[in-house]
């Protein structure tokens, strides 16, 4: 473990650096650049090298006498951090010039702090090697990011997303602790070994206690409500790790709370698998009914979360039902989605990062054309946006496609089993149809067409580091797309650690999709050559002229006419209307030439909707009434606390 | 294998006549003579003779579409059992990676289509991301259907050799419902009345035509040849399932597949005759009745075939 913490302690010290040096912006830049990067760097070759050589490494610390520290990488941990670090080493090039605008040193020294804690607090929640551990890493990321969220703390719509975020995050902890102390009530114990003897009926509740509160960092609907808010009012590359990285360790926390609760109902897999197939599809609409951008790809992530719980949920039911390929198919294809989702949404949140740096706008509306000026970065969007549709031969095929070969697995049992694999196929199918049109609205509407506003024109794109850092993320997607084999080890070695009671995970059929789907791939890439050899010859010494767009007779076409994003959107969000509810906005249309018209429309996200009517409405007006209580006076306040701890006293 | 490559050939130039067959259809519901079988070939020809005049909205998008889609549909005819032949290439799985496949076409059509900053062309393009996902529901139901009988998934598993048969006898009644659930996709995924109209005059009720307006010369040739490669794919499988019979790789074997291609591509020309286009609200419904018929034949066989 030892390169692990140096690795952590050199993160930490670029952090700390970049308060030091904030008065010389460029040295503190390049210096804590540096140092993150090459703490990450150090980070992912050590995880790699665990990966490659499974094994079980440890540490534990006594702190204070009282609590034991302990952390531990086995195959699972290996898994994730090798994610932590490559994403965060990106991240951290392409903050590079991506921070340069701001006219604030000191914000920035202090964005940098925050992240350094944010990486070396993710890596910990996954080393994490008891309950105590655990909590205090999870609550250090958490604060952490928090104060990443609320960068522009003097926007009230920033401050809005961090409060949002804040509570969300903190329930969602409460939940976990809930189900921590239901384990140590039980066993008496922080350490996580004890978990597995626990009855039948506290590991079902212990179970979904902690699902909420993983749920609700992983973004799983109804409990996403804070994802579209916090993503784009942080700066995009802490979008990228937020979305790309920081959700996962919810992912993280509910696989580990399954195999540590080793408890194999079908009631496991049937529950993650339906929250999945809801997060998906629901997440997916709502991506497609929003105008900003960030906003966008932030519903996004909560279709990504759900479409890699499907894939853990096939794993799960596959386990109960005594599957062994369906339960492994499930679970790599749902560990591979995990890390392309990584790649291709910190690509996308650093390509709408690049768009809002040279554009300041985060509306899809008001851009258009992009492409012609923003060659890279559009490449690199296009490229993202076809992995995260799930297309070949990107990486987001290789993820779906195990997922979809374990479901039909599950097709050839029967009862429960049967019906929730079908379930499965068919929403992921809806699922990608759906990111289809979600992702062609990005690219057609902002990168295609003309400019739609004056944000849009003229622009350029530059910052060495964030190009660069795009190429590379969009450069993995198309790779591990032809060639799965490059990385598929490492969600298999990941899943053979889980120790699911088969003794050994079989490499072979895995090695074999591999090859298939580059088979495949390079078939399609030579068929393509051909066309495009086809396409050179009929065109050559052929008159090619360049004139307006038809406008199937209208001669006056102007850049106001194109198709708007909500336009391209509202047929299909017609069809999901009762999930979907649109809130329009516009005056009755009178006379013959009404001139000054507008048209506003909103998308509104059920889950916000109903949480905001159900829960915080009424807990607002019961705090109302007990406003009387809070009255300013230490004294009494003082009183409070010991008059509680006595009361507790008597129960205890 | 030479026999798959030679089937393979054989599909991509003879797909046009098909698509032809389906203009003559509609001509004789008309009382018109119509025109010539060949028609689609003299109109690639000339097409391919052209230049091409581009939009100056327009980027590299623009051009990869024609590329994409019919590189994709050319890949797709690889993975496809011809006349209950095996195909040239088949894998576990292979039937996902066709779909997607296709997938990656339509988003590149969808991608030309936004490219030229035509509202006309913007409308086409939402109605064209709109229904596939439908469509999608509906294959991955049918695709749970075949898995269920086979256990198997890939296309050749279904549709070479004796394997068709061998559905029939194993469920023969949900099969039917499968073969009009699929013609309803093969309608609504090719832009067929009634879901769109190719000979419609107004671009605000196209969809896919709508979508290449802006395409001209060898660009759009290359779109026209990959959709009558697309239609073959469908009709190919649907003409499979209706004569399921091996002849083995023989003269009667083509024969009947062919008359089995020609009564689906009739099948087409009559549906376009005889109905009108529906309202584009309507076509949802539509859509989702092939869905229905799908998830009847599977809950069908999970009582009587165990």
């Amino acid at each position: 473990m030892g390169q692990f913490f140096i690795s952590i302690l050199i993160i930490l010290f670029g952090g700390f650096l970049s308060l030091v040096l904030a008065q010389q912006a460029k040295l503190m830049k390049i210096i804590t650049v540096f140092l993150l990067s090459a703490g990450c760097l150090l980070g992912l070759m050590d995880a790699v090298l665990k990966l490659i050589q499974p094994g079980i490494a440890g540490a534990s610390f006594r702190y204070l006498n009282v609590f034991s520290l302990a952390f531990k990488m086995d195959g699972l941990s290996g898994f994730f951090l090798v994610i932590i670090f490559a994403i965060c080493l990106i991240a951290a090039i392409y903050s590079f010039h991506y921070m340069e605008n701001s006219r604030n040193a000191l914000r920035t020294a202090v964005n940098y702090f925050f992240f350094s804690i944010l990486i070396a607090s993710m890596a910990l929640v996954v080393t994490a090697a008891n309950m105590i551990t655990f909590m205090l890493s999870w609550e250090i990321m958490s604060l952490s990011s928090f104060f990443l969220v609320i960068y522009k703390h003097n926007s009230a719509e920033s401050r809005k997303a961090g409060y949002f975020y804040f509570i969300f995050s903190h329930v969602g902890a409460m939940f976990i602790l809930a189900a921590f102390g239901i384990v140590y009530g039980y066993t008496g114990s922080f350490g996580f070994e004890a978990i597995g003897s626990l009855p039948e009926a506290a590991k079902i509740l212990v179970f979904i206690s902690s699902f909420i509160g993983f749920g609700s960092k992983a973004g799983v609907f109804p409990f996403h409500v804070w994802l579209p808010h916090a993503h784009p009012a942080a700066p995009s590359h802490i979008s990228a790790v937020m979305s790309g990285v920081m959700i996962k360790t919810g992912i993280y926390g509910i696989i580990k709370m399954y195999i540590l609760l080793n408890l194999h109902t079908p009631l496991f897999g049937n529950i993650v698998l339906f929250a999945g197939v809801i997060s998906g599809i629901l997440g997916i609409v709502y991506a497609l009914g929003q105008q900003d951008l960030k906003r966008l790809l932030a519903y996004s992530s909560v279709e990504n979360i759900g479409i890699i719980l499907i894939g853990l949920g096939v794993g799960m039911i596959g386990v109960s039902s005594k599957n062994p390929l369906m339960a492994v198919l499930g679970f790599t294809g749902g560990f591979l989605h995990i890390l392309n989702h990584s790649i291709f949404k910190s690509l996308l949140f650093m390509g709408a990062g690049m768009v809002l740096h040279k554009t300041g706008t985060r509306s899809i509306d008001a851009l258009g054309g992009l492409l012609k000026n923003m060659k890279i970065t559009g490449l690199a969007v296009i490229i993202g946006s076809l992995a995260i549709c799930g297309l070949p031969p990107f990486n987001g095929f290789v993820g779906e496609f195990f997922i979809y070969i374990g479901g039909f697995k599950g097709v050839g049992l029967d009862k429960s089993a049967f019906v929730m694999s079908c379930f499965a196929i068919i929403s992921l199918a809806v699922i990608g149809g759906l990111a289809l049109a979600c992702f062609t609205k990005v690219i057609g509407i902002a990168f295609q067409g003309e400019p739609r506003t004056k944000a849009a024109v003229n622009i350029d794109e530059k910052g060495p580091s964030m190009l660069f850092a795009m190429s590379i993320l969009a450069g993995a997607c198309v790779l591990i797309g032809i060639f799965p084999k490059i990385i598929l080890w490492m969600p298999v070695k990941a899943v053979s650690a889980l120790g699911l009671g088969f003794s050994r995970v079989p490499p072979e059929p895995f090695g074999q999709m591999a090859g298939n789907i580059t088979l495949a791939a390079t078939i399609f890439l030579v068929s393509l050559l051909l066309v495009t050899a086809i396409r050179w010859f009929f065109y050559r010494n052929k008159t090619i002229t360049r004139s307006g767009t038809w406008g199937c007779g209208f001669t006056q076409p102007t850049v106001k006419m194109q198709y708007t994003g909500s336009s391209y959107a509202s047929f299909i969000l017609d069809f999901f209307r009762p999930a979907a509810p649109l809130d329009e906005d516009h005056p009755k249309i009178t006379g013959r030439f009404p001139l000054n018209t507008y048209y506003t429309s909103h998308v509104n996200d059920i889950a916000e909707l109903h949480m905001k009517r159900v829960i915080v409405n009424p807990i607002l007006f019961l705090f109302d009434k007990l406003r009387w209580i809070q009255h300013g006076d230490i004294h009494l306040y003082i009183g409070y606390i010991l008059l509680a701890i006595i009361l507790l006293l008597f129960f205890i | 294998m030479i026999e798959s490559i030679i089937l393979w050939l054989l599909a991509v130039l003879v797909a046009p006549f098909f698509s032809g067959v389906i203009l003559k259809v509609k001509a004789f519901f008309g009382g018109k003579k119509g025109p010539p079988l060949l028609i689609n070939y003299y109109t690639l020809i000339k097409l391919f003779k052209k230049g091409s005049v581009y939009s100056t909205s327009t980027t590299v998008m623009f051009k990869l579409g024609p590329i994409i889609s019919l590189g994709s549909a050319l890949v797709v005819l690889m993975f496809l059992p011809i006349a209950g032949q095996d195909p040239i290439f088949s894998f576990n799985g292979d039937i996902l990676f066709i779909l997607y496949l296709m997938g990656l076409g339509r988003f590149f059509v969808i991608a030309a289509a936004m490219d030229t900053a035509s509202p006309f062309e913007g409308m086409g393009a939402a109605r064209e991301a709109y229904f596939p996902i439908l469509c999608e529901a509906t294959t991955f139901m049918i695709l749970i259907f075949f898995y269920r009988l086979t256990g198997e998934l890939q296309l050749s598993a279904y549709f070479t050799g004796g394997n068709t048969i061998g559905l029939w006898s194993l469920a023969g009644a949900p099969l039917i419902f499968i073969v009009i659930s699929f013609f309803i996709i093969l309608l609504t995924e090719n832009s067929r009345v009634p879901v769109d109209d190719p000979a419609t005059h107004l671009e605000l009720t196209m969809i896919h035509e709508v979508m290449v307006l802006d395409h001209s010369g060898p660009d759009f040739g290359l779109i026209e040849l990959g959709s009558f490669c697309k239609l073959f794919f469908y009709s190919t499988i649907v003409s499979r399932l209706i004569f399921p019979f091996d002849f083995g790789f023989s003269a009667i074997g083509c024969f009947v597949f062919i008359a089995g291609l020609i009564i689906v591509y009739v099948a087409v020309g009559v549906t376009e005759s005889v109905i009108a286009r529906y309202r584009m609200d309507k076509v949802p419904q539509f859509v989702l009745t092939s869905f229905a018929l799908a998830f009847f034949a599977t809950i069908i066989t999970l009582e009587f075939i165990k």
